[in-house]
């Protein structure tokens, strides 16, 4: 589902003179199976976000090659991502990335409106994904007027809601406590099983790492460990 | 993404900050407004010029001055058939001004009025209809012009009396007997020599009366008479119309007309008509050709005001840029979140495009309907503000300020395109947001 071949990505930074050149990922290979939950562990800075946004199409591909569904991601430009990225890819961010001044029902709809979907059936889907998130009754909520737990159902439910074929997740219990933390893995396992969605999780606490079927070790840029539960 | 949807967003973004939107509207409403009523004065002259031209009857006709012919004396029988002969000639009409003012006496009153030979049974469709009776049929008939009856003067009463001290006609001095039916006596005069002069009077009835000239400066005094009449007068003088002049030699009578003008049955046709007749070397004149050129200077008039109204546009659409941009860095934020979800650049341009026109459409919306306030007022306030300075009436249908919807449309269209231009730059910087950046809350 997820290909990533000898992908390497390298920061700049200072003017032209001064420029100094920090890379962050080197040679990293691996490859994600449709219906997997993989989770990439790794201490804060050794470039698991780089990796997810580089697949993600948020930045610039250096070197190496991206497939994602048997396409090749590598070369597309901004607005063939944008499209690619619509229907496939989810995204859940640790700090939810909600429109504050949107309701929660606006929030999940927003992809559907992206997609050009019809507004009754746009309705129908947004309200199903919500109830199926756990957010029935919390349509009409603001984000600020929802828990931590319940803003980040909610952006599950966005990521949902156009059943895409993987779901991306940026720490997505960074922010929780450890009750909601588990609420959440909990909601990410049912999807997988019940919807076989892939997942690629990062994450640098244990708890969160023992829910996918398996783990990458990242380490100053490079995958150093493909251990299978 | 639907444009409804595309609708819906802009509308919401709007409500966002309305107070900033109605400045924006307000600044393009009034730029819009400065040009449509600085343009619609040049419209409204405009109209109200060519509607006073296309009034007078002589729009439809062509005057013919003369021929460019060393041989030619002037407008003869056989160039009067060659007029008529051509298409789209309706009649022509013609006459020739006796060289003498004939004394003319009717039951003791007397005058010596202009006097002119025409074409009888052309006078109606010519455009000069009859207030009473009938056109003359013989050579001893003559009819009248509507003001004739004012000139006479009782014998012997001094001229000074025929006017007041304001200029107006005195009334005790005003001819009061009939006109139809009488008989008058018109004595010309000729020379036998150098210096001594001989005198014959024609006994003449009038048969008709013309009617009041359209416009209330016009006076008609004229005596109007047959030119075999005209013709037997040349004869009694030796001269051509009768004109004072001693010549040993008798001099050639050839009946010349002085005045040829010849009526189109269309407005179209004239401007061809005109330019036909000139080809073939005759000098001829229309009031057409010279709306040509009203409507030439009135072109380059509207043209140079609504280019200048178009500046004030411009200068409101400064508002509608900085509107724009300050927008697109506030919502910076929710269109990175758009962007990480998956909205292409294509339709986040196109939702702060869309923005920026519907405050545009809002501008010259509103800008239009204040105008047409704006010109009513001015149509009807104007008028009576100068015949309260000046005591002068203006002329009736006078228009100060007219808005054809042609102007709306181009007010429209340039307030459009102004806010476009003004609105792209800061819809492109909206797609070059970094996704990453805005997600971090850095921008
Ligand atoms: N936009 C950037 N410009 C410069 N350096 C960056 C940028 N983004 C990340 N980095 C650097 O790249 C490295 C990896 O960052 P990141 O991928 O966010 O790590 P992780 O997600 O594993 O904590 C860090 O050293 C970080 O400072
Ligand atoms: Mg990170």
């Amino acid at each position: 589902m997820i290909e990533v071949k000898q992908l390497s990505h390298q920061f700049e930074l200072g003017k032209k003179d001064k420029k100094t050149v920090i890379p962050v990922l080197q040679d990293v290979s691996f490859s994600v199976t449709k219906g997997e939950i993989v989770t990439l562990v790794g201490r804060s800075g050794s470039g698991k976000s780089t990796l997810l946004h580089l697949i993600g199409g948020f930045l610039p591909r250096q070197s190496g090659a991206i497939t994602i569904n048997g396409t090749d991601v590598s070369d597309f430009t901004e607005a063939q991502f944008a499209e690619f990225r619509l229907g496939t890819i989810g995204f859940i961010f640790q700090n939810f990335q909600l429109i504050q001044s949107m309701t929660a029902y606006q929030n999940v709809e927003l992809p559907l409106i992206l997609q050009g979907v019809s507004e009754t059936a746009r309705k129908i889907q947004a309200l199903e994904t919500l109830e199926k998130v756990g957010l029935k009754g919390f349509e009409h909520h603001y984000p600020s007027e929802l828990s931590g737990g319940q803003q980040q159902r909610v952006s599950v439910a966005r990521a949902l809601v156009l059943n895409p074929l993987i779901i991306l997740a940026d720490e997505p219990t960074g922010s929780l406590d450890s009750e909601t933390e588990e609420d959440l893995l909990h909601l990410i396992k049912e999807l997988n099983e019940s919807l076989d969605i892939t997942f690629l999780i990062i994450t640098h606490d244990e708890e969160v790492a023992k829910i996918g079927h398996r783990s990458l070790m990242m380490h100053d840029g490079a995958l150093i460990d493909q251990e299978v539960k | 993404m639907l444009f409804k949807d595309q609708l819906y967003f802009v509308r919401e973004n709007m409500k966002k900050n309305k107070m900033r939107i109605f400045m924006t509207v307000l600044a393009t409403a009034m730029g819009t407004a400065f040009l449509i009523v600085l343009a619609s004065v040049a419209f409204g002259l405009h109209d109200t010029l060519i509607k006073d031209v296309l009034e007078q009857e002589t729009v439809n006709q062509v005057q013919i001055y003369g021929k460019d012919d060393p041989n030619s004396q002037g407008i003869t029988d056989k160039d009067i058939d060659y007029f008529q002969s051509l298409e789209h000639v309706r009649a022509v009409r013609k006459q020739s001004y006796l060289r003498q003012s004939p004394l003319v006496s009717l039951n003791g009153y007397e005058t010596s009025p202009h006097t002119v030979a025409v074409d009888m049974g052309a006078l109606e469709t010519g455009g000069t209809p009859l207030e009473d009776g009938r056109y003359a049929t013989s050579s001893d008939e003559v009819v009248v012009g509507y003001h004739f009856y004012e000139q006479l003067l009782e014998k012997d009463t001094d001229p000074e009396d025929m006017y007041d001290e304001n200029g107006e006609r005195t009334e005790d001095t005003l001819y009061q007997g009939e006109l139809i039916g009488e008989t008058i006596d018109l004595t010309v005069s000729r020379l036998i020599d150098e210096t001594d002069t001989e005198e014959k009077t024609y006994q003449l009835t009038i048969v008709g009366v013309t009617a009041e000239p359209a416009n209330e400066w016009q006076q008609d005094q004229s005596l109007y008479t047959t030119f075999d009449f005209y013709q037997s007068i040349s004869e009694y003088t030796g001269t051509p119309g009768g004109e004072m002049y001693f010549q040993e030699e008798p001099m050639d009578l050839t009946f010349y007309y002085d005045e040829v003008t010849i009526q189109s049955n269309n407005l179209e046709n004239v401007q061809a008509l005109t330019d036909t007749i000139n080809d073939q070397g005759y000098y001829g004149y229309s009031v057409a050709s010279e709306l040509k050129q009203i409507n030439m200077l009135f072109t380059i008039a509207k043209a140079g005001l609504i280019f200048i109204g178009a500046i004030a546009v411009i200068i409101a659409s400064i508002g509608i840029f900085n509107t724009m941009t300050m927008a697109v860095t506030e919502r910076a934020p929710d269109i990175g979140i758009m962007k990480a979800i998956g909205a292409s650049p294509k339709t986040i341009k196109q939702i702060f495009l869309l923005e920026s026109s519907i405050i545009g459409i809002m501008g010259a919306t509103i800008g239009t309907l204040v105008s047409y306030l704006i010109s009513f007022l001015v149509n009807i306030g104007l008028p009576m503000i100068l015949e309260a300075t000046f005591e002068d009436q203006l002329p009736e249908g006078f228009q100060f300020s007219s808005i054809p919807w042609t102007l709306v449309l181009i007010a429209y269209v340039i307030c459009l395109l102004v806010t476009l231009i003004s609105g792209s730059r800061p819809a492109k910087k909206a797609t070059k947001i970094d996704v990453l950046s805005a997600l971090r809350r850095e921008l």
